[in-house]
């Protein structure tokens, strides 16, 4: 949509809704141009990224002159429209649409997940009637089927938009899901051998517009209206899908797509939706701790950890050579830029790898990169050198590195990670800073907890050098600090000045100026949609991504 | 409307009451010296007509409109008719409501695997009763929620649950209340 403003702007269609004059781009619905000035026109079937079906009726409106009432979702813009949504005739069209819908609807709402954001609940209490005309029994369906792994089917809830059923033609092209039977008599279904198993699959559930169509994982986990929404990014790969993360009592219990026409419209992938458990779960490090004189690990209090951490990196000021770097693919831009600065200027150390684990990518939206920020971290300055993890393990074997900084595990899950595990023993110490626990632990000489995305604020730059801003949706565990701070800390303990405490709309600042890419990147430029940077993703160009939304109009 | 100036003579309402007052000191101690007489003629006669119950061991029977501590109802089969909606805990202005919601394979899938209600923060107001869609949390005639430690004043669903038979009165209450029928 923002694409096509530039070259349509000289010509926009002026029509009035409701009295109210509002300009449209030309070729653009009536419902979605109502939608773009804030008007609002009931709809279910309607969804600005599938194709138009037309078959819920709810969007009626009166267009002047017209002989009947026109559906607005299929009802172009013409010059000198004029529109009334708020006639009598069209509040009964809708009476009449949201009483037929509701002749066989169950009104289970008191156990139903989508109660709170469903569209039923709040048209019925908008337009519809206060109450049911019918005596006779509701209709029995299936109820909470599993039909795909991750998603649940209550046939009685079903309104028939087939919503679900173009996004399995046209998003997925998978086609799974289909309207069977014929008449009184329609339901969604899968076909025995085809159950909804694809990578998208729970979307459905997000553009179910009733509670059909739910997702297995928050099925009766909490209601949505307790859940707190912040705005964030999908930290499960490179794409960078726009995110809601929903908490209840600083806890993740659901994460939903956000609309960003420019990076994932309003999908994402179901592994990324499903992985946030590591954010909350018992393999968080919630204390930091330290090797003693015995060789075991304590609990130390953060800000003694520290103070190890940085003794053991005091002789590295002087032999930067025999200083070794694990960076993490995890971290944001923020905190990327004060490791850089950390492990280029103040310790110029000898190695630094930045693992990143590869997967597959689908050309949609999974990329192959499985880390958020890994060309973030590439442009921050974090660049590889002295080798891969292999050269660092032979490094470390043979006594030149002595001291390794390590942040988060990935390192350990690609390819090189299980000579390094073995190379361990012959470090003089190794610092490990991570949200969860790995191997490393039993190597660590100072073991400092971290944060993971859901616990900061930042910035992560997509594979495509878009950046965008994460937004702190869990209040950090007591005993933790983020990376950033950690980092902050660690520097002002070598330089033996007094701390800043770190910030990370202020780093970026800092970026700004230091990076030439990002010059014009700032928190408030950054908006919910991201800007993109001068960068892209350097090493294996990825393949141009097939746009299979289906319907160019948005 | 202007507002009126009443004077009162308060002298008249003194004087009303005899020297001292003792007119009203009469009115007042004929009461409690009535009870003594029945009580003392009672106990005499070897047939005691108290007028005070014998609280706690005794209660009076509280009229329906009486807002104690919120239970949860328990149907005839053993099971409690709340579904978890979660609305009570919405309602609550005080937070004292806590529900984890589960899945059963009934033919109402959904149950609450917990449900505690924090008595100390308890107010009895009503809301979680008046949210309630399915007459499963009531406002019981129970006040007493002593307990020992903190700990004990947190009521779980075990506890709440209360057979709906000890509840028909209230729950009729409440229907002609809220209007639902």
């Amino acid at each position: 949509m923002s694409e096509d403003k530039p070259a349509t702007e000289e010509a926009k269609v002026r029509l009035t809704i409701d009295g109210l004059e509002i300009e449209a781009q030309p070729g653009q619905m009536l419902l979605q141009a109502a939608l773009d000035n804030d008007v609002e026109i009931p709809h279910y079937c309607y969804h600005p990224k599938l194709s138009i079906d037309g078959s819920c009726r709810m969007c009626q409106v009166k267009v002047e002159g017209g002989r009947k009432l026109a559906i607005s979702c299929n009802e172009p813009v013409r010059e000198g429209m004029v529109v009334d949504t708020k006639c009598d005739e069209v509040k009964h069209a809708r009476q009449g649409v949201m009483e037929l819908l509701l002749v066989n609807h169950p009104l289970d709402c008191p156990i139903c997940d989508q109660a709170g954001e469903c569209f039923l609940q709040d048209y019925s209490h908008g337009y519809g009637r206060d109450h049911a005309r019918t005596t006779s029994p509701r209709r029995k369906g299936v109820k909470r089927e599993p039909i795909g792994e991750h998603v649940v089917f209550d046939q009685e809830r079903c309104i028939l938009c087939r919503r679900c059923v173009r996004f399995t033609q046209e998003i997925t092209e998978t086609d799974e899901l289909r309207v069977f039977g014929i008449g009184d008599h329609s339901h969604i279904g899968t076909m025995p051998d085809n159950p909804l198993n694809n990578d998208y699959s729970v979307n459905v559930a997000d553009i179910c517009p009733v509670g059909a169509l739910l997702s297995s994982d928050f099925h009766h986990k909490r209601r949505v209206w307790f859940l707190e929404d912040t705005p964030s990014v999908c930290p499960s790969c490179s794409k960078g899908c726009n995110i809601n993360v929903g908490v209840f009592k600083n806890e993740i219990q659901r994460m939903v797509p956000r609309r960003n026409d420019a990076v994932n419209d309003t999908w994402m992938c179901d592994h990324g939706r499903l992985r946030y458990a590591f954010t909350t779960d018992e393999t968080r490090i919630r204390q930091a701790q330290v090797r003693d004189a015995e060789g075991a690990l304590v609990a130390t209090p953060f800000r003694m950890a520290l103070d190890a951490a940085s003794e053991q990196l005091r002789p590295r000021l002087e032999t930067p050579e025999a200083f070794g770097v694990i960076a993490s693919a995890h971290l944001t831009n923020e905190e990327s830029f004060l490791l850089a600065a950390l492990c280029n200027t103040k310790i110029p150390a000898a190695h630094v790898v930045l693992p990143v684990i590869r997967g597959e990518a689908d050309g949609f939206l999974i990329q192959e990169e499985k880390a958020a920020n890994a060309t973030g971290a590439r442009a921050m300055g974090i660049e590889e050198r002295g080798g891969g993890l292999a050269e660092l393990a032979q490094a470390i074997t043979a006594g030149t590195v002595r001291t390794l900084l390590v942040l988060g595990g990935d390192a350990l899950d690609i390819a090189g990670g299980e000579e390094l595990l073995a190379s361990l023993e012959t470090l003089e110490s190794l610092i490990v800073i991570a949200p969860n626990e790995t191997p490393f632990r039993e190597h660590a000489t100072v073991l400092l907890p971290g944060a993971t995305f859901a616990e900061k604020d930042g910035s992560f730059t997509s594979f495509d050098g878009r950046v965008q801003w994460i937004s702190r949706a869990l209040n950090v565990p007591e005993g933790v600090e983020t990376e950033g701070e950690t980092l902050n800390r660690i520097s002002a303990l070598l330089d033996k000045s007094k701390p800043e405490l770190f910030d990370a709309i202020t780093t970026l600042g800092r970026i700004a100026e230091a990076v030439p890419e990002y010059a014009h990147i700032n928190r408030a430029e950054l908006g919910a949609e991201g800007l993109l940077s001068g960068v892209q993703e350097a090493p294996e160009p990825e393949p141009e991504p097939v746009d299979i939304t289906a319907s160019g109009e948005a | 409307m202007a507002a009126k100036v009443v004077t009162i003579d308060r002298d008249k309402y003194i004087k009303a009451g005899g020297p001292f007052g003792i007119k009203a000191f009469i009115s007042g101690f004929r009461v409690t010296t009535s009870h003594f007489l029945v009580n003392l003629i009672g106990w005499i006669r070897g047939k005691p007509t108290v007028a005070t119950v014998m609280f706690p061991e005794e209660h009076l029977a509280k009229p329906p409109a009486f807002r104690g501590m919120p239970v949860l109802v328990e149907m005839d089969n053993g099971k409690e008719r709340c579904v978890a909606c979660g609305l009570c805990e919405w309602a609550c202005p005080v937070n004292c409501i806590h529900i984890e919601p589960g899945e059963t394979t009934d033919e109402v899938e959904r149950y609450p695997k917990v449900f505690d209600i924090d008595m100390s923060r308890c107010m009895y107001c009503g809301l979680c009763e008046e949210a309630c869609p399915e007459e499963a949390i009531v406002m019981s005639d129970q006040v007493e929620i002593s307990a020992f430690t903190r700990a004990g004043t947190l009521w779980t669903k075990s506890d709440l649950l209360t057979p709906v038979s000890q509840l028909a009165r209230r729950l009729e209450h409440i229907r002609r209340d809220y209007d639902r029928r």
